[in-house]
């Protein structure tokens, strides 16, 4: 029972860190229509800002977040006007851009990464913040990792909130759903899709600055929180926030009850049966709609 | 009021609109009649900023020069278009959708005079503001289609065959909101394969064939067009 609980609390911070980072993709993926596969380099990238920021000027990964994420989603601003509005341009369709814009990012992917590499080395790196025990109940979690949590919750909330209470997160979504209509609305749907992809890389930026604070992580970690994010987008179905909140927290706990009961080595093992299994049963994912 | 001059419009080397030239005053219905290919679409498409014109073309409204503007610009200038397939947002509500109708900044101040209004035209609509519009009927749809354009507080609605899909009823409920929407000192362009019914709300009509303007008249004169009669009313066959 106290295992159970164990693994479910564990299970739920790491899930609620997908859903969010999975969130951020969808901003990205679902409104700007750019498939970035430099999403996982530009969490790492924060991980490591926050880790600079902690144990270099002693300032806290919580104020870390605020310097960090509206630097990042400056920077995901510009990355899409630079680099992917002559894509957008020159795309016909649809299926043109997210072809160009996959091998776009994936090159985008070495630069940040190279960077990183060059800055920090290739070992794994971690800092301990707050890393002091909690008791909840019958088990034991460390403060940091409830913080993250809680932060995800906040920063996750507060966007589903922006997207679906106001005139600006409806524009947004409109978007999504039929772009042509949404011009017709009088929304600029270049602005918007450039708001979108660095609203999604300024929550990249808060999951990896949350993350940093209770995971170790690499220069070379990138592409496991791009794949993560993807399959919680496809998982949950894709474009729907509820779909991949349900998603990161269903692989959040299964992939801690894996390597808590089994072995660690098997979570992406886990990850994928997962994956397979929901698509097998639902192509489009737990809450698509079905494929006409 | 809208002025139309010399719109040509390209498909790679297909031409499909060929110097077409026209106006639509404030408070006017004006309907183009034309076999299916005659360029009808491409027109409304042109003038809402969603096919490019050629070089040489100006649509004036109110004065400014809207050719060649970006589609969010037209409808802050005052233009609506509500396109084939009607242009709607299918996964939103029908709140969501009359909401984004007044994104463009010139509906914000009417927007609750504007909401009245077209909750006014089509009370069905105020008893479904939380259903997601891609599960209403087709009419219901067209509803909010319309709905959605005059949310953003237009002079001019363009509209691509409104009456599309909707039942003998349906039709003759829309065709009387149109003169409704008329009265309150719109310009209506519309584009219709139904000759019959919008030649009875028309003020004036145009004829396009093959991507240019072959004839014109009120539209009294129009429904008397031995021509007309024998290609769009059925007479003659």
């Amino acid at each position: 029972m106290a295992l159970t609980f164990d693994i479910v609390l564990s299970g739920l911070v790491l899930g609620g860190m997908y859903a969010l980072i999975a969130m951020g993709l969808t901003l990205q993926y679902g409104i700007a229509r750019i498939m970035n596969l430099s999403y996982g380099e530009s969490l790492i990238a924060s991980a490591f800002a926050a880790m600079f920021l902690y144990t270099g000027m002693a300032v806290n990964p919580v104020l870390g977040l605020l310097v960090i994420v509206p630097l990042s989603f400056a920077a995901n601003w510009l990355l899409y006007q630079v680099v992917l509005m002559p894509l957008v341009k020159r795309a016909k369709n649809q299926g043109m851009l997210e072809v160009d814009s996959i091998l776009g990012t994936f090159g985008v992917l070495f630069v940040i990464q190279g960077v990183m590499l060059v800055a920090f080395g290739g070992s794994l790196q971690s800092y301990s913040y707050l890393s002091v025990p909690v008791h909840i109940l019958t088990t034991t979690l460390a403060a940091n990792r409830i913080l993250a949590l809680l932060f995800a919750l906040v920063i996750g909330g507060g966007i589903y909130l922006i997207l679906t209470r106001t005139r600006f997160g409806t524009a947004l979504r409109a978007v999504a759903v039929n772009p042509v209509a949404a011009q017709l609305s009088g929304i600029d749907i270049r602005a918007a899709s450039a708001l979108a992809f660095a609203g999604g890389g300024a929550i990249a930026a808060a999951g990896g600055v949350l993350i940093s604070m209770f995971l170790t992580f690499s220069a070379a970690s990138g592409v496991v929180f791009t794949m993560k994010a993807l399959i919680v987008v496809i998982m949950g179905g894709v474009g729907n926030m509820l779909g991949a909140l349900v998603a990161g927290l269903l692989l959040g706990v299964s992939e801690t009850a894996v390597a808590r009961l089994v072995d660690p080595g098997l979570t992406i093992a886990v990850t994928y049966a997962l994956f397979l299994s929901v698509l097998l049963w639902r192509p489009t994912g737990l809450f698509g709609r079905p494929a006409r | 009021m809208i002025e139309v001059g010399n719109v040509s419009a390209f498909y790679g080397k297909h031409q499909a609109l060929a110097d077409v030239s026209l106006t639509v005053a404030r408070g006017e219905v004006v309907v183009i009649l034309g076999a299916n290919g005659a360029g009808k679409t491409t027109l409304l498409k042109v003038i809402g900023g969603l096919v490019p014109s050629a070089p040489g073309a100006t649509i004036a409204m109110a004065g400014t020069n809207i050719a060649g503007m970006a589609p969010h610009r037209i409808v802050e200038a005052g233009v609506a278009l509500v396109p084939e397939g009607r242009g709607i947002f299918g996964e939103l509500n029908v709140r969501e959708n009359l909401l984004l109708g007044a994104y463009p900044a010139r509906a914000r101040a009417n927007e609750a005079a504007n909401l009245a209004m077209v909750l006014g035209l089509f009370p069905r609509l105020n008893e479904r503001m939380k259903q997601t519009v891609r599960t209403m009927s087709g009419g219901e749809q067209q509803m909010v289609a319309i709905g959605r354009a005059l949310m953003s507080a237009p002079d001019i609605l363009l509209l691509d065959e409104p009456s599309l899909g909707l039942s003998p009823i349906m039709c003759k409920e829309l065709f009387q909101i149109l003169a409704r929407i008329r009265g309150s000192g719109l310009g209506i362009l519309l584009v219709e394969q139904n000759a019959k019914q919008s030649l009875k709300i028309a003020d004036r009509g145009y004829l396009i064939e093959s991507g240019r303007i072959v004839g014109s008249g009120t539209g009294a004169a129009l429904q008397q067009d031995p021509a007309v009669q024998r290609a769009y009313l059925g007479a003659g066959a």
